[in-house]
């Protein structure tokens, strides 16, 4: 990658590094959406002790909402704001997509940390496998973000586009909660590890492939 | 299809099944999700050449004038390939869930199987959602296009990769593997290959209909809904004659 692409992907970075600084809105809502969610599962189960499985799932449910909900606004807020044009004047498509999906993957990745750490530490469940539930909601996240956020720019122009691109997204994420499930259960004690690492590698080959891809379909709609 | 009727009714049953006699709805069940996936990757194919420049061969007397008109084609060609893929996503879960009912006991078993192929279905729905969020046809075709390429990774993954998962496998009762393991000879192979034939040419009928719909549709749009030309004479469809009245 030569220096330009470097700058064109660091400037949209910071960009969206220093709205999110500013106003603090993203990182405030993912920590109290976190919080509430850890605490609103809890107390729908009756603070009862659950399988690994079961644990795993209702993780995953949360990660996969919190993130549909979420994410795609990067691309939204743009075009509510009529920002996307001079977006689409001053940067390259790839570089576009580049640097809001490090930003979206940076912060899916800290929810994403944040709000499993507090749910297992609410449902005091041991970690018996490290590192494989880190690896499940870290390469989760990866996939999470650069999925939610290519629906995000695909629904960014549409008639009700914040419900569009979270009903477009849930689709296409359901085989990476699959995934994620079967990993996260193995890493909280409810498998074989066998399965656990084919879950670990089945997790990095959707985010590499997604985020892969993602580029090469954004630009071809960007400047629709 | 009389005819596939009635051989399925003559093939002999499957031991090897809850209800021998009941197994033949997999004549009817087994081409029908073959047909939806190859149309997903069809229709997807058809939306990488909306943003590539290709020359495709014109549709009864439609000529592609622009790079526009070429797009719209290529868009049409999509939109048709998922409404019948579609079609035979719907008849694989009616045909499953009915399978699923004698063999298993339950309308609904939450087999691996089952459940990856309702995602399937939800993903083709996204798809429609989306089409139906956009009035511009510009934007519907480059954007609905983007969601069809975005889905082959998952769709590959639901029907081909995850039921073979070794834990997800195992919960299955799915039958798998049986093509690979040589399971369908016989009269039911026989039989299940003329089925997958007929459903083929059911297709590809459904899609020129298809097809041809979509061109009307678009050449009324373009002559403004006016169905004679300024001299008088027939449209350019040549499907419409034109009426004097007296």
């Amino acid at each position: 990658m030569n220096s330009s692409w470097s700058r064109e992907i660091k400037a949209v970075f910071m960009k969206e590094w220093q709205i999110e600084m500013r106003s603090q809105s993203g990182l405030i809502t993912g920590l109290l959406f976190s919080v509430v969610t850890v605490y609103a599962i809890s107390f729908a189960t009756l603070n009862a002790k659950l399988p690994g499985t079961v644990i795993a799932g209702l993780l995953w449910i949360a990660l996969l909402f919190s993130g549909a909900a979420s994410l795609p606004r990067i691309f939204l807020a743009e075009e509510e704001q009529g920002t996307a044009d001079l977006l689409r004047l001053v940067a390259r498509p790839h570089a576009v997509f580049w640097g809001k999906s490090i930003f979206n993957c940076l912060q899916a990745v800290v929810t994403g940390l944040i709000l499993s750490f507090l749910y297992i530490g609410f449902t005091s469940k041991a970690v018996s496998v490290p590192w494989l539930f880190t690896v499940c909601i870290a390469m989760g996240s990866l996939s999470l973000a650069g999925a939610v956020t290519l629906c995000g720019a695909i629904a960014a122009q549409a008639a009700n586009r914040s419900v569009l691109s979270a009903a477009i997204a849930v689709p296409l994420l359901l085989p990476l909660v699959a995934l994620g499930v079967s990993g996260l259960r193995v890493a909280l004690n409810d498998g074989a590890i066998s399965d656990g690492y084919v879950a670990a590698v089945g997790l990095t080959g959707y985010a590499f492939a997604t985020l892969a891809t993602g580029p090469y379909i954004f630009a071809a709609v960007w400047k629709t | 299809m009389g005819i596939a009727v009635v051989w399925s009714y003559t093939v002999p049953d499957a031991n090897k099944f809850q209800v021998p006699g009941m197994a033949r709805i997999f004549l009817w069940h087994f081409p029908c999700p073959m047909l939806a996936v190859f149309l997903l990757i069809y229709a997807a194919w058809c939306a990488l050449r909306i943003s590539s420049r290709v020359t495709i061969k014109p549709t009864f007397s439609v000529q592609p004038e622009t790079d526009h008109d070429q797009k719209m084609l290529w868009d049409l060609r999509s939109v048709a390939a998922m409404e019948i893929g579609y079609i035979f996503c719907l008849l694989t879960m009616a045909t499953g869930i009915l399978f699923s009912e004698v063999q298993w006991g339950d309308w609904w078993s939450w087999d691996p199987r089952q459940t990856s192929f309702l995602i399937v279905l939800l993903i083709y729905a996204a798809y429609f959602a989306l089409r139906f969020a956009y009035t511009d046809a510009g934007k519907k075709a480059a954007y609905s296009g983007a969601y069809a390429l975005a889905t082959i990774l998952p769709t590959l993954f639901l029907v081909f990769v995850f039921p073979r998962i070794p834990y997800i496998k195992n919960l299955s009762l799915h039958p798998s593997d049986s093509i690979m393991k040589g399971l369908i000879t016989g009269q039911y192979g026989q039989c299940v290959c003329y089925i997958l034939a007929l459903f083929t040419v059911l297709a590809v009928y459904l899609f020129k209909l298809r097809m041809r719909v979509g061109t009307l549709e678009t050449n009324l749009e373009k002559h403004d809904g006016n169905l004679e030309n300024s001299g008088g004479s027939p449209a350019v469809t040549g499907v419409v004659r034109s009426v004097h009245l007296p």
